[in-house]
């Protein structure tokens, strides 16, 4: 028997991309992550809290960060969307005050965020769990 | 996801000013809003209508609470108006509520 894969199971990443670390991107990349969580079968309000996630993600990479570009990359695996973003940093403040309210939005809608410093990067991501927190 | 608009219509029936947002309040739109309301907020209370927004992240939440701080440093009063359940979750996560005026949520 063949083993059939549905559009969704080939599709489940990762979905890597590489942008300009510019503000204006992160309309780009919130509108990529929901057209794939709409075809994992996301509804509308995880998708909500995804659109903000990935956002979230972005400002702390591009405002925190010293790099040119940004590596963003979705994965999505049973019923869980993972956000993950990278760029290089010269310093990097975990808790600088604008980096706090960050986290606290992630924290406000992510099952669970992580943001780190790994050598010259700052590395982050974020989950958002299909069937709720 | 709309182009991003600002539009200040000078009073409302109140003698407020009021600034019509239109999209999303992200970190691009920040120093859009952040311009347009330096042009005219030292005039005294201000209404934000955000009846045309359905996104805002911490960048745009910054800045809405910049503008609050500058109006309360001012004696003036920072209303929003129209926010819509985005907006309002945003603040809640936050714990920022109460730093604005709210007047006639939407659903």
């Amino acid at each position: 028997m063949t083993d059939v894969q549905t559009p969704a199971m080939r599709l489940a990443g990762p979905v890597e991309v590489r942008v300009p670390a510019d503000p204006a991107m992160s309309r780009v990349l919130r509108l990529a992550a929901s057209g794939l969580a709409s075809l994992f079968g996301f509804d509308v309000e995880q998708i909500e809290d995804l659109k903000i996630a990935v956002s979230e993600v972005l400002i702390a990479l591009v405002e925190h960060g010293y790099g040119d570009f940004v590596d963003i990359s979705f994965f999505v695996e049973s019923g869980v969307f993972v956000v993950s973003g990278v760029t290089e940093v010269d310093q990097f403040d975990v808790d600088h005050p604008d980096l706090r309210l960050c986290r606290t939005v992630l924290a406000g809608v992510c099952a669970d965020h992580d943001i780190k410093l790994v050598g010259d990067t700052a590395r982050i991501t974020a989950t958002i769990r299909q069937n709720g927190r | 996801m709309s182009e991003f608009t600002t539009e200040w219509f000078k009073v409302d029936p109140d003698g407020k000013g009021v600034l019509k947002i239109d999209g999303d309040i992200d970190m691009a739109a920040g120093p859009v809003l952040r311009k347009a309301m330096l042009e005219q907020e030292e005039q005294g209370d201000v209404v934000l209508d955000l009846s045309g927004v359905s996104f805002i992240d911490s960048s745009g939440l910054r800045t809405l609470l910049d503008a609050a701080r500058r109006a309360d440093e001012r004696g003036n009063t920072l209303t929003l108006r129209q926010a819509g359940p985005e907006v309002r979750r945003l603040l809640e996560i936050t714990g920022t509520t109460s730093k604005f005026t709210m007047e006639q949520p939407r659903d």
